[in-house]
């Protein structure tokens, strides 16, 4: 029993131990917050890169000529995918290229397109989507983020939030199916739209929000698209305008995304291409994706296949895919900085381990005659060696416990604490217009916590065995003999 | 004649000596050349001489807190220095008490708890803890019975001389031994406070019926023990018999 109480008694004798501790905590605290924070940033990344996209993705090759023709009408592939009892959900997604002009900016947008700085700028990707089924089928937080705006300001990050699947409801009524069209104002609307003031109802679309700060957008302001679409009969390419009205903004924090998209009612854009294309694509969301991901997709492939509603394998590359298959590589990559940055930071701990090295060692010098007495009382080497050990632990255990609550709490309020110290010490920490994210993100891993708790503990008893070990092999006598 | 509580036989010590002599054979220097003992039950024994004589060497040699040489060291019959590390630990902690010139009290421990720490050597937490307050009211009991009521919590550096010595004695009395060891017990005390001190130690040996080996280079306190063993450069040079109060 001696061991615990005299560990015990030492440690709080000895206000260097304090540094001991300090260093478990310190680096047992810096390990984790860091830790959190770099995973927070590793999962908006991965968030941000997958941007909208669905669980899985089912691409048919819609061939229009000759061998293979896949039907152009979603129904019978939704119907299909739906039977699935894996899949939460469904939606088909019509994607097509277009141009934006604007017949009031006219000038502006001669400058930007003769600019190169700007190329591109106007070009956009139109994405037509069934307002409700993408909202239940991409990833949750294309809901979340996706803000429409309530009123002529001029800045988008302080326009109100809000959900623009309701938003957009609001404007259209109730009733599915409906295009999205600005026919009377909406309750919600301060205004009343240019659009729905004269003449045929426009169809709304969702501009995102990087494009509608570029180009100095408004909500209820008539937007030009010009689109190419190819004659089904005769086979030539034809120009198309027609003009929409902004009903509101979206932001996905992918900038490419919302500096080149713009969502509009599936059938209102098949509409626009002449009523060649119903769909491009079909999104699905699965109820378990971790768990189903890769027997779903196989399923799919060979089912759908099997009954013609996709042609299987093409040139090597499939028509149903995960996301993560999309975009395979950045994720591995962004793994193994993570799994780096983990052995780069236990060197914190590794220092801890030194300090508890150097406090011990200088504690058995110093405690020779205790060792001496104690042996004298009848304790054995293994006995002493225990004690020394257990100091360490000690440290550890309070280092590890103190640093682990500290961690994260600091990693669940850095936001507020860099805030704080932004505020206190007029500087700028974390500089939110660098990155997309309004927040420092960090996301707390119970596994990781209790993984760098351990290593402290392993840490701080590796470094101690040494000078324990030292302990008990002392000559008790060499320490009784004088005083 | 009953058997002797504690035995030596035949005990040498050597310190090797650094460096090489002259054909390069080690360089030993012997402390004590042989020397036989036997302490009976509730003997008073002596061991004088001057320093450097091997008082003090053997001392330790029966305690088993260093090893011989040559021979043997028998506690109750049993070879001390052959007993597993844990086994001769353990009789060190519960037959041997040892009372040294310089008190050797933690200094971080209070006079208490200093009394217990072979107790709290010997069990294990579990059973330290199921024996607390017992144990608590046996230290306090032994610490009152040395005039240290007032005593019980202060630090050893608190304390004076003789009030460290009356602890050191209540810790070496602590697990009831059957063997006190005491190396110039008032050796580094005042004469008024060492008297104080001896007679205290020698009452309660006699009490408890203790065997016990005293170094003293002090002849008045060597002539209250029961026998005198005169040692020499190593040696038992004489034996006398002392007189006993």
């Amino acid at each position: 029993m001696f061991r615990t109480f005299l560990s015990w008694r030492y440690l709080v004798s000895r206000p260097t131990n304090l540094i001991g501790i300090t260093g478990i905590l310190v680096g047992v605290g810096a390990l984790i917050l860091i830790l959190s924070i770099m995973t927070g940033f590793l999962e908006e990344s991965r968030r941000a890169m997958r941007g909208t996209l669905a669980d899985l993705i089912l691409k048919p090759f819609q061939g229009e000529h000759g061998e293979g023709v896949v039907t152009k009408d979603p129904a019978g592939l939704l119907a299909a995918v739906r039977a699935d009892p894996r899949v939460a959900a469904a939606t088909p997604e019509l994607v097509w290229g277009g141009v934006i002009t604007q017949r009031e900016r006219g000038e502006m947008y001669e400058r930007i397109l003769s600019d190169q700085n700007y190329s591109g700028m106007l070009v956009t990707q139109l994405v037509g989507i069934d307002v409700d089924g993408l909202a239940r089928v991409a990833w949750p937080f294309t809901r979340l983020a996706a803000r429409a705006v309530g009123g002529y300001l001029p800045r988008w990050d302080l326009q109100d939030e809000l959900d623009s699947t309701a938003f957009l409801r609001s404007l259209v009524g109730d009733e599915p199916g409906q295009p999205w069209t600005a026919a009377a104002p909406p309750p919600l609307f301060p205004f009343v739209p240019r659009s729905a003031q004269s003449g045929r109802p426009r169809a709304g679309l969702l501009v995102g929000e990087q494009l509608y700060a570029d180009l100095d957008l408004r909500v209820g302001e008539t937007l030009e698209i010009g689109t190419v679409v190819r004659d089904p009969v005769s086979g030539e390419w034809r120009m198309n305008n027609r003009e929409f009205v902004i009903t509101g903004t979206f932001r996905t924090r992918d900038n490419e995304t919302d500096q080149g998209r713009i969502y509009v009612d599936r059938r209102e854009l098949s509409d626009f291409l002449g009523r060649t294309h119903q769909y491009s694509q079909v999104l699905v969301r699965l109820h378990d994706y971790e768990r189903d991901k890769v027997a779903t997709t196989t399923d799919l492939r060979r089912g759908l296949a099997a009954s013609g509603l996709i042609r299987g394998d093409f040139e090597g590359r499939s028509e149903v895919r995960t996301w993560e298959e999309f975009r395979g590589n950045l994720l591995g990559a962004i793994e193994n900085e993570r799994v780096l940055m983990g052995i780069m930071l236990s060197l914190v701990l590794v220092v801890a381990g030194f300090t508890i090295f150097a406090i011990l060692s200088m504690m058995v010098t110093e405690k020779r005659r205790d060792i001496g007495i104690l042996t004298a009382l009848g304790a054995t080497p293994a006995g002493v060696q225990q004690m020394f050990l257990m100091i360490a632990f000690w440290d550890a255990l309070l280092g590890a416990f103190l640093g682990a609550m500290l961690g994260v709490w600091g990693a669940l309020e850095i936001d507020g604490i860099e805030r704080w110290l932004s505020r206190t010490f007029g500087v700028q920490i974390f500089n939110r217009d660098v990155y997309l994210f309004d927040h420092i993100p960090s996301v707390v891993q119970p596994l990781w916590v209790a993984t760098i708790v351990l290593g402290a503990f392993v840490c701080a008893l590796v470094f101690a065995a040494i000078p324990a070990w030292r302990a008990a092999r002392m000559d008790p006598l060499e320490a009784l003999r004088y005083e | 004649m009953s058997s002797p509580v504690l035995a030596a036989r035949g005990i040498r010590k050597d310190f090797v000596l650094k460096g090489r002599g002259k054909n390069g054979e080690e360089r030993r220097l012997a402390v004590l050349h042989g020397i036989d003992l036997a302490l009976q039950p509730g003997e008073r024994l002596a061991l004088v001489g001057s320093s450097g004589a091997g008082k003090s060497t053997l001392l330790h040699i029966l305690g088993l807190l260093d090893r011989p040489s040559a021979g043997e060291v028998e506690i109750e019959g049993r070879p001390g220095w052959q007993l597993p590390l844990a086994e001769r630990a353990a009789l060190r902690n519960h037959r041997i008490g040892f009372v040294f010139q310089f008190y050797h009290l933690l200094p971080e421990l209070s006079a208490l708890e200093n009394v217990q720490l072979p107790a709290m050597i010997a069990e294990s937490r579990l059973a330290f803890g199921a024996k607390r307050r017992e144990l608590r009211a046996r230290a306090e009991a032994l610490l009152e019975g040395f005039g240290l009521k007032e005593r019980l919590h202060h630090r050893p550096a608190q304390l004076s001389g003789g009030e460290r010595q009356r602890v050191a004695m209540a810790r070496a009395l602590f697990l009831d031994p059957l063997v006190l060891l005491a190396d110039e017990p008032t050796g580094n005390l005042d004469s008024k406070t060492g008297e104080l001190v001896l007679e205290l130690l020698l009452a309660e040996q006699q009490r408890r019926q203790l065997s016990m080996i005293l170094v003293t280079h002090d002849d008045r306190i060597a002539q209250r023990c029961d026998r005198i063993l005169t040692m020499k450069d190593g040696r038992v040079e004489a034996e006398s018999v002392g007189v006993r109060k």
